[in-house]
């Protein structure tokens, strides 16, 4: 008998090294995606904390060899979603208005509307001006954002973000263009509206 | 030049996502499209930039410290349980070889119950998150059907003119309403793939509301007959018959929605 909780005990610990090895290095990137998210810093440390404790406890489920940064964003992301402020977010936002967002005109004119007004110089002035984009990624509906952070700043694959967020490929390729396109339209807006109020 | 690279392609581009093969014709097509060269370079500008921007927030020393102790008193938790349930185990088998034979057969009888429940809930699983990401898939090409930016493949409110135009295109048959519900009008269709299967799209509209109907071959895993009412304001229907799998998606009244998908159920199976 002593022998099997000796035994027990050994495989405990060693799963709970295993998980903080795989997690404790994905906690910047769990918080930061966590923050953009919820928009705010208590929000975010509770959904990290959630997802923490989720996948502490759940991490006897995770298949060994398989994508554990895919895994443990999964967790987050659906908390998130199952939360009240991701409930509400998620109502708020339609599809089809995230295909508007630019206006009537916006998507359905780029690539030619989008780039052929603008000079390269002022297109690599939008860019370097990083609090505006910022402000442009925050104007994204969560569904566009999550995609484009997953992509852009956890550099992840479409393949191993068409498994976080469980959705085909075909999806989050979809996904990433309307993004795109939104923050392109949404940094035209903000230099339009600057270079107004310059004027 | 008048056709430009596709959205996806450019920014796949941008993301280092394409086969060698797509990347060859990228190339052959950006040495000859001084815009879309333009707009692939922004878009990797677009992209590193977004990356740096994206990098904004850190967590907070407190955060750490707390979900250390956390995990410390979960970890110990677990542990217990883990060891409650080992002594358990124990006892049991202690019992056990009293019991004889007769016990062993009613502990693998309960083992391999264990073994099949939670391979049919494993299978429950996998065909819901099927039917999640096939609803997804039917309600984005949906949403991207309603973009003036996308005409129909297929224009027309001839249903003789819509049929004929999948064959050859499609490796299944169906068959278009006769008479539709009243306000009901056939847009034209489109040729789609779903879950990597051919599909077809019949565009109708219901006064002011477009509605896709989505007709594929039927695949074991999803039932249409299963499938969420709502998604994201948007109302979801379907049914299978022994060859298709339906669905139609819509913001449209649920009752007109209801007459539609009748009728296209009644298409199908003779019944008008």
């Amino acid at each position: 008998m002593g022998s099997q909780w000796k035994q027990s005990a050994r495989k405990t610990g060693r799963q709970n090294s295993e998980f903080e090895e795989l997690a404790w290095p994905l906690l910047p990137s769990l918080y930061n995606l966590a923050f953009w998210l919820s928009r705010s810093a208590t929000d975010a440390e509770d959904l990290v904390q959630e997802t923490f404790l989720k996948a502490l406890r759940g991490f006897d489920t995770f298949e060994p060899d398989t994508n554990f940064k895919a895994w443990i964003f999964r967790i987050l992301r659906n908390t998130y979603f199952t939360s009240k402020a991701g409930l509400a977010a998620k109502r708020t936002v339609a599809l089809e208005d995230e295909l508007n967002e630019g206006g009537e005109s916006g998507p359905a004119q780029y690539p030619e509307a989008a780039i052929d007004r603008r000079t390269p110089e002022i297109n690599l002035l939008q860019l370097e001006d990083r609090s505006a984009l910022s402000a442009a990624m925050a104007t994204l509906p969560p569904p566009l954002l999550e995609v484009i952070l997953l992509c852009d700043v956890e550099e992840m694959k479409y393949r191993e973000i068409a498994m976080t967020l469980e959705i085909p490929i075909g999806t989050v390729m979809s996904r990433i263009a309307r993004a795109r396109v939104a923050l392109r339209e949404a940094l035209a807006t903000q230099h339009g509206t600057s270079m107004g109020a310059r004027a | 030049m008048t056709d430009h690279l596709a959205h996806e392609i450019v920014n796949a581009l941008a993301d280092g996502e394409l086969t060698a093969d797509q990347l060859a014709n990228a190339n052959n097509h950006l040495a000859e499209c001084p815009a879309c060269t333009s707009n692939a370079l922004y878009q990797s500008l677009l992209k590193s930039a977004t990356s740096r921007a994206g990098h904004r927030y850190t967590p907070p020393p407190q955060l750490r410290e707390r979900l250390a102790f956390l995990a410390t008193q979960t970890n110990s938790q677990l542990q217990q349980r883990g060891n409650r349930t080992a002594a358990s185990l124990s006892r049991s088998v202690g019992r056990f070889g009293s019991l004889g034979w007769a016990a062993a057969a009613v502990l693998l009888f309960v083992s391999l119950s264990q073994v099949f429940i939670q391979r049919a809930a494993q299978k429950a699983e996998t065909a819901s998150a099927e039917r999640a990401a096939q609803v997804t898939e039917v309600f984005d090409q949906h949403v991207a059907t309603l973009a003036d930016s996308q005409p129909l493949q297929v224009i027309s409110t001839d249903r003789h003119t819509v049929k004929p135009w999948f064959q050859g295109k499609i490796p299944f048959s169906f068959n278009l309403p006769q008479s539709l519900p009243n306000d009901v009008t056939l847009e034209g269709a489109n040729l789609t793939y779903l879950g990597n299967q051919p599909a077809a799209q019949l565009v109708y509209s219901i006064g002011k509301h477009r509605v896709s109907v989505f007709l594929r071959q039927r695949s074991r895993s999803a039932e249409a007959s299963e499938l969420p009412a709502e998604n994201s304001g948007f109302h979801v229907m379907g049914f299978s018959t022994s060859v298709l799998d339906v669905i139609a998606v819509s913001d449209a009244d649920p009752a007109r929605l209801a007459e539609l998908v009748t009728a296209v159920r009644q298409a199908q199976t003779g019944d008008q």
